[in-house]
């Protein structure tokens, strides 16, 4: 222990210098050196934190650290590099000092990889290298890396990594960090032989309801003849155990909730269009595509620019028919860049709206009476959408980039919580306010209610029915369009990326009750709570989906109307 | 009023109604043609001669046939009783599946891993035959099987459905999100159907090689009596007092209701009676096309059965079989002129016919000669812009609802 702590000084200092010289030289020694000497300077690299060593060890393992006999026959060890000339040969860098292997006249020597015999190497001398590369990796500049190290370490089940743990614990200044090293720590001490320490490291796990122990306590109790031990084991894993079911349950939650929140999203634009304009809208998809793509097109804006070609396949005059713009790039970077997600979210709603507005006016606008036609041309206006945006964007998906702001997440008590999901949760909450206010305390909000429940009537009384249906469509659509940006930092975005959402939103509406915004939310909850329960219950996405889909056929049964149905006293 | 344009259009007389003997002659002739004379002069016109029908052709009708089948039985829905399935094709599909499980069967040891369970099954690593596999062995299960599974799951699906009176545009969402789920579970790997790649590879039905010319042509001869059966039967219920009040609860339910009908139940018969259709249509779509997967019950395929109804001429019996020819002849010329535009094509003839022609393709010389004969009398102008006129269809007369 004592050489050890004064080894990790040592290296300290080493690293300290911050230089990767001293370590390749350490390095370019060990290579040579044999025996007790060689594990020494082992055990020192391994504690000098140089990233440009760790690839060498990596090569190292390999095979590939080649020796050179110099003329005065001293052994240089060296890597070729991997361009290699006409005759398959290629240049040597020196591992000691990183310069290219020349003979006495300073002319660069190549070899083939042939021409020299590599270090030679035993079992024991692998577990060293292996070693030192683990404690390199244990000092990454990045904490999640050193801490999956650390976990990885700690599930190898070797008793000679306690040591390299216990001094990087010393000096992890990372609080998650420590805690994965404490848990690898107790995980390696349950191997001991003597039946204290397997009970202090027990009592260890339990303290820091380690996740991830539970089989390796399982395993430790099994082999244990001892009762001292087989008691603190079935405790502790008793209770991680618990801590785990509610770890899960609320991870259930909080994804239930997001899931919820994405599906009110994606509905409440169809509770607008559908359930107070009674247009069953099929392209309510396309709409939510329209402002995914609209958030594409706006951070290629600020990129490196955005264009697109179409060559239809007829021809007029001799000539093809083809179009297609370019918008100019911003080429913006940092938070500029980053900021891009600020505008396209005003953005999508605007374009969502307009394709909304145009739709309405070619279309929609001759059935308001006829509902079941709605649907059937809508489905028509949805294909050729998709059509488009697979001629424009390609068919396959494209790539939208969350701002760093949305990527990570957080973690309260070992339940994570994505940046994006929160976020999404909080948006859905504004935009629910949002529509609730614009329709109960707003004078369009009290048109829209008035049109919506009794069309005739409303026209009797002055209001412009045709101007309030148009700017009631095109805001169901704009929020189809708002879901569509967000969608797009959560996965991908594809041609047919409505099509994913668009029975379940129609699932949303009717269960809802159809009309009813605090029906729409309630039940978007409610869906998406059931989906991820089920899910977490039988294991497979799929099955939850369809037990959803089957329920909800057999809850109509018990309320036809849906949730908040609103009762009239007409027969249709 | 969920219908109270059809009402319109139909006292409108702009639905194609065709003249009966007219119709009865064109029938007659077209089954001529299609059952006897195009087998004929596939098999026995030599291979050079310009009368000669080559078996690709035969298969493409045979293929076509199936969905004019498919056509009737959403037409005998929507059309006729105004129910907008968009589940058709689960019904379809769950026949299809149906004689694929035994055609699977008669594969034998014929397979790639030539082992007396199907392909798929020793792939997916299944020790021995389902239960529910074993009796498909059978020629007459699987027969019976394409009628009665796909009855039953109407029959379920309807009573529930009918009975809490889900109706007009709930209705078709529901059996849209059915259909959904129905695809989700035949795409699973473990519902043991074959998952994504589903049933292929046939090789015999009863006896016969599938992939023989004149087995195909057996099929195909089967699939024109089938749509000359179903038409008949169609026509029959629809010109009986059945007809009349399958269009009465079209137009107006709750009268019909209130007159002492029980509505559900005449429903759920139509219903069950189109699944089996649509299921006999299915069966014998797939020995011709050699493979059914879950693509084929997707809520899409579904609507499209429902497009070649419309572009046809719905509440008519040969709209959706001109229709389903119609379309399906023309995706097969667009997909490969035109593949890009294709699904412009038909998404844009949707649009079309929704709004401008509402009777579809056999409304055209009605219309026609409407026009012709009473030129100071214009038709009334359609797509009907949006009316703001009472609600109920008894006082919605054409002069009033003009307005």
């Amino acid at each position: 222990m004592a050489l050890l702590a004064g080894l990790g000084g040592l290296a300290h200092l080493s690293a300290a210098e911050g230089n990767d010289a001293t370590a390749r030289r350490l390095l370019a020694q060990a290579v040579v050196s044999t025996g007790p000497a060689q594990q020494k300077l082992l055990a020192q690299l391994g504690d000098s934190g140089s990233p440009a060593v760790r690839d060498l060890l990596a090569a190292w393992t390999r095979d590939e650290i080649l020796i050179y006999e110099a003329p005065d026959g001293s052994h240089v060890p060296v890597v070729l590099e991997e361009q290699q000339d006409a005759a398959g040969k290629a240049r040597a860098v020196r591992i000691d000092n990183s310069q290219y292997l020349a003979d006495a006249q300073h002319h660069e020597l190549r070899f083939a990889s042939g021409d020299l015999n590599a270090g030679d190497s035993d079992m024991r001398l692998r577990g060293a290298i292996q070693q030192a590369l683990d404690s390199l990796t244990l000092a990454d500049p990045d904490p999640d890396a050193r801490r999956s190290a650390a976990v990885k370490l700690g599930n190898s089940q070797k008793k000679q990594y306690i040591p390299i743990l216990q001094a990087r614990r010393g000096r992890e200044p990372d609080a998650a960090v420590r805690k994965a090293i404490d848990e690898s720590l107790a995980l390696l001490q349950l191997g001991d032989a003597d039946a204290a320490v397997q009970v202090a490291a027990i009592t260890r796990l339990a303290e820091l309801q380690a996740l991830g122990s539970v089989d390796a306590l399982r395993r430790a109790v099994a082999a244990s003849p001892d009762p001292r031990v087989k008691e603190a084991g079935r405790r502790a894993v008793q209770s991680i155990e618990q801590h785990i079911s509610t770890v899960n349950f609320f991870g259930t939650i909080f994804r239930g909730i997001s899931l919820g929140s994405i599906l009110l999203v994606v509905a409440l634009g169809l509770a607008i269009t559908f359930g107070l304009m009674g247009i069953i809208n099929m392209a309510h998809g396309e709409m939510i595509a329209v402002g995914a793509y609209t958030s594409y097109v706006v951070q290629n804006v600020f990129g490196s620019g955005f264009g697109f070609h179409i060559t239809l396949p007829f021809s007029f005059g001799g000539q093809l028919l083809a179009f297609g713009f370019t918008l100019p790039g911003l080429n913006a970077t940092g938070w500029w860049y980053e900021s891009y997600f600020l505008f396209a979210l005003p953005l999508s709603f605007l374009m969502a709206a307009l394709a909304g507005l145009a739709v309405e006016r070619s279309v929609i606008q001759f059935l308001y009476r006829r509902p079941l036609e709605s649907l059937l041309a809508t489905w028509g206006v949805s294909l050729v959408m998709q059509q488009l945006f697979r001629m424009v964007f390609g068919a396959n998906n494209v790539q939208v980039n969350s701002p760093s702001w949305l990527l990570g997440h957080f973690s309260l008590d070992d339940v994570s919580f994505g940046y994006n999901r929160v976020f999404v949760i909080a948006f859905a909450i504004v935009i629910v306010l949002g529509t609730w206010l614009l329709l109960t305390k707003t004078p369009l909000g009290l048109l829209i209610r008035a049109v919506m429940q009794n069309r005739d009537m409303a026209s009797c009384m002055g209001v412009r029915t045709q101007r309030v249906n148009m700017m009631t469509f095109a805001f169901g659509s704009g929020l189809a369009g708002l879901a569509g940006a967000f969608l797009s930092q959560i996965g991908n975005v594809g041609p047919s990326l409505g099509q994913n959402y668009i029975i379940d939103s129609f699932m949303v509406v009717v269960v809802g009750g159809v009309g009813s915004i605090v029906g729409t939310v309630c039940s978007a909850f409610g869906i998406g709570a059931a989906d991820q329960v089920l899910q977490q219950v039988l294991g497979s996405p799929v099955m939850g989906k369809i037990i959803v889909l089957a329920t909800i056929i057999l809850f109509l049964q018990w309320k036809p109307g849906g949730l908040f149905s609103t009762r009239s006293r007409s027969l249709d | 009023m969920p219908n109270l344009n059809d009402t319109q259009i139909i006292r409108r007389g702009l639905l194609g109604r065709i003249p009966a003997r007219l119709e009865l002659i064109g029938v007659i002739a077209a089954a001529l043609v299609v059952i006897v004379v195009l087998p004929s002069l596939n098999a026995f016109a030599p291979e050079g001669s310009a009368f000669h029908v080559s078996d690709f052709t035969i298969n493409l009708y045979g293929k076509y046939l199936c969905y004019a089948v498919l056509a009737i039985s959403v037409d005998l829905l929507w059309g006729y009783t105004g129910l907008l399935s968009l589940g058709q094709c689960l019904f379809f599909s769950i026949g299809g599946y149906a004689l694929g499980m035994y055609l699977m069967l008669m594969i034998g040891k014929l397979g790639q891993y030539h082992s007396d369970l199907p392909d798929f099954m020793v792939f997916l690593g299944y020790p021995k035959l389902p239960a529910h596999w074993v009796p498909f062995h059978s020629f007459w299960f699987a027969a019976a099987a394409v009628i009665w599974v796909p009855g039953a799951v109407a029959l379920i699906f309807g009573y529930l459905a009918f009975r809490s009176r889900i109706r007009g545009v709930y209705f078709s969402i529901l059996t849209q999100a059915l259909t959904y789920a129905a695809s989700l579970m035949f795409f699973r790997n473990d519902f043991t159907f074959g998952g994504n790649n589903g049933l292929t590879d046939f090789k015999f039905i009863v006896g016969h090689d599938v992939r023989q010319p004149a087995t195909q042509r057996g099929l195909y001869i089967c699939t024109g009596l089938l749509l000359l059966g179903t038409y008949a039967l169609c026509k029959w219920l629809t010109q009986s007092k059945f007809g009349k009040l399958q269009r009465a609860v079209r137009d107006s339910e709750n009268r019909v209701l209130f007159s002492g009908y029980a509505t559900a139940n005449f429903k759920l018969f139509v219903f069950v009676v189109s699944a089996i259709i649509a299921a006999l249509a299915g069966a014998l779509y797939v020995p011709q096309v050699g493979i059914i997967n879950p693509s084929e019950m997707t809520p899409d395929k579904s609507l499209e059965a429902v497009v070649w109804v419309a572009v046809g001429g719905r509440g008519t019996l040969i709209g959706p079989i001109i229709g389903a020819v119609f379309v399906n002849a023309l995706k097969s010329w667009a997909t490969r002129a035109y593949p890009d535009l294709w699904l412009i094509i038909l998404g844009a003839m949707f649009i079309v016919v929704v709004l401008f022609l509402p009777g579809g393709i056999v409304s055209i010389p009605r219309r026609v000669m409407a026009r012709w004969r009473r030129p100071e009398q214009p038709l009334p102008p359609l797509p009907t812009p949006p009316v703001e006129a009472s609600a109920d269809p008894a006082k919605t007369s054409p002069a009033s609802s003009a307005s």
